[in-house]
């Protein structure tokens, strides 16, 4: 089967500094995959150009849905959501000053199309639209575990809670792949075990994931395959327990001569 | 007979009074209260020019609030659009002779054109930037009424405009003047009406919600599929359009139109107006209309009585601002959110959005 995301010899310059050089791996439709790295390795900024908020100073990024292959590298990221990307970001980015059922509705922004006429006419197409918003978006926040919480002020929910929401709005957007960047952070230990349980039953439903993480437990857990990048540059890729023991990636996040030691 | 029907009317009315909320009461005893205002013993012309004042700014603080409140964009030409829109519909007025009811959506076209010519350039750019280049527009806008003579009489002004008429001779009926400020006053309420059912609308639609996306974080919202520079022009041209009906009906009521009634002030006038009230919230920024006009109307009459030039208002009303930035900075209605954090005493101060927008 064709992979989902064919990342070739991605680079990202950013003035001198080479952020991303040659990076070239691939995706494989329905799987969980772990970009891991010591810190400023570039994994957010990989994310970034497939998710078309920054632009790929070299390389192809191909992506593949159900009906064809597109280059993506430089799309815009409304047209990259619009095909079939969605992610969430590593500092949490809700609508603050919004209900909880509103960011994911605004999350059905791009699978929906009325605007100022529909709105203020309120037309029979216009009415059976926001009732099938309505009805997913509290379809995706039972589907997260916050069901009944949709009144509640964005803001005002616990961390945890905020990361749940932030996944319900990107899976609104119905996604083929899902980006996470670092969901973990900051979750105790209960959270990041429902947190897995959360990734699996999203993968379960065909929806491949890439995933940022540092919590070797959750990359442990989860991820099916690794691939490890540092200084820019595609270091390691294999399953989780072959990349843990390989000294090339112990090098990279303990410095050299750590291999030996371990 | 009769009885029981009354009896079972009155407990059904009983009913229906029993589930309308505390606030809905509020706004139906408001609305009551304004349409019976000319007719209460203290309302006299000047009450009542005062009273179409108010709902003339409630117009275009309505209008203006789409940028500032529900896109979180600083807006500071607003006046321009008015001026556009007063203008416009004065000239055709006085050369055409066309009437008021094909002017009012004329005017919204015209100033939503007016609103994306300025808009479609100008909204890649972020924050303080985009203040400035609305700024320089209403400033320019100014300028060509002032010194293009052949068009607008320039300084003179463009006086002797038609007043609003209805017009039924062609169907054998009698033509109607709005004389006075009655027949205005009506008008003005429907019109605010129409405003507030639009807005109210759009807060609760699909294009509503990317907008308040937009103010609340942009990368998140383009993320969602939200395409940033389609919006805001959207918003920029329907508040303008909004500001430009607006000007129309200013220049059907008042019949004179010059320059400096679109001086810069205005604009900041109307961003008070919003900014007193509560940014993005509807309510509260008819409430800052009210609060605001009649403050400017009170302290021109107390001002000269303390020996002071009229224009010190002003110096009140920067007075008044920076106290509400002290002390209440949301306004005197925040939005939902906000008046959530404030009622669990954790009231924090707005994020100011970052002067960077997304690379591209």
């Amino acid at each position: 089967m064709k992979p989902i995301l064919e990342i070739k010899k991605l680079c990202k310059n950013f003035g001198g500094l080479e952020a991303l050089r040659d990076i070239t791996f691939e995706i494989n439709k329905s799987e969980i995959l772990g970009l891991i790295g010591p810190n400023s390795a570039g994994k957010t900024t990989l994310f970034n150009c497939v998710a078309g908020i920054e632009k790929p100073t070299d390389g192809e990024i191909i992506f593949s849905n159900s009906a064809r292959s597109i280059s993506i590298g430089g799309k815009k990221p409304e047209a990259v959501t619009a095909l079939g990307i969605a992610r969430t970001f590593q500092n949490i980015r809700l609508f603050d000053n919004l209900t909880v059922i509103d960011n994911v509705k605004i999350g059905r922004h791009c699978r929906t199309k009325s605007t100022f006429f529909g709105a203020v006419v309120r037309n029979r197409y216009q009415r059976a639209e926001e009732k099938a918003i309505i009805e997913s978006a509290n379809h995706f926040l039972d589907f997260v575990g916050l069901k009944g919480r949709g009144q509640e002020i964005a803001s005002s929910m616990p961390y945890g809670d905020q990361r749940r929401l932030e996944v319900a709005r990107a899976l609104a957007t119905e996604p083929h792949l899902l980006m996470l960047d670092e969901p973990a952070a900051g979750m105790n230990p209960q959270e990041s075990r429902d947190l897995m349980d959360l990734i699996r039953h999203i993968r379960d439903k065909g929806i491949t994931i890439l995933l940022i993480e540092h919590d070797m437990k959750v990359v442990m857990g989860v991820c099916e395959r690794v691939v490890v990048i540092n200084h820019g540059e595609w270091l390691a890729e294999g399953e989780p327990q072959d990349v843990q023991n390989d000294p090339k990636v112990i090098e990279a996040y303990l410095g050299t001569g750590a291999a030996d030691a371990a | 007979m009769g009885k029981v029907v009354l009896q079972s009317a009155y407990n059904r009315s009983k009913v229906a009074l029993q589930k309308t909320s505390r606030g809905a009461k509020i706004r139906i005893g408001l609305l009551i209260l304004a349409l019976i205002l000319p007719f209460l013993p203290f309302s006299t012309d000047y009450i009542l020019h005062i009273a179409i004042l108010v709902l003339l700014y409630m117009i275009l603080a309505l209008g203006l609030n789409i940028v500032p409140g529900f896109n979180g964009l600083l807006d500071l030409g607003y006046v321009g659009f008015y001026g556009i829109g007063a203008y416009t519909s004065g000239l055709l007025t006085y050369h055409f002779g066309l009437s008021f009811w094909v002017i009012i959506p004329l005017a919204f076209i015209n100033g939503a054109i007016w609103g994306i010519l300025l808009g479609a350039p100008t909204l890649r750019l972020t924050g303080d930037y985009f203040a400035i280049v609305t700024f320089g527009f209403s400033e320019l806008v100014v300028l060509f009424l002032t010194n293009e003579i052949w068009l607008t009489r320039g300084p003179l002004g463009l006086p002797g405009i038609d007043v609003v008429s209805i017009d039924l001779t062609l169907f054998g009926g009698p033509k109607w003047e709005f004389i006075g400020e009655l027949p205005y006053y009506y008008l003005a309420i429907v019109m605010v009406l129409v405003t507030v059912f639009v807005m109210y609308r759009i807060q609760d639609s699909r294009l509503g919600r990317a907008w308040f996306a937009i103010r609340d974080d942009e990368v998140a919202a383009v993320s969602c599929g939200i395409n940033l520079l389609v919006y805001k022009v959207i918003a920029f041209a329907i508040s303008a359009a909004f500001g430009a009906v607006g000007g129309s009906f200013f220049a059907r009521w008042v019949t004179f139109l010059s320059p400096d009634m679109f001086k810069f002030w205005e604009s900041f006038l109307i961003l008070c107006m919003i900014v007193l009230g509560g940014m993005g919230n509807i309510w509260g920024v008819m409430i800052g209309a009210v609060v605001l006009v009649s403050l400017s109307e009170v302290l021109r009459e107390i001002l000269p009585l303390l020996g002071m030039p009229v224009n010190v208002r002003f110096l009140a009303f920067g007075l008044i601002m920076v106290l509400m930035m002290r002390y209440r900075p949301a306004g005197m209605m925040p939005i939902a959110a906000v008046a959530a954090q404030m009622r669990a005493g954790r009231v924090k101060r707005k994020k100011v959005k970052p002067a960077v927008g997304i690379k591209k």
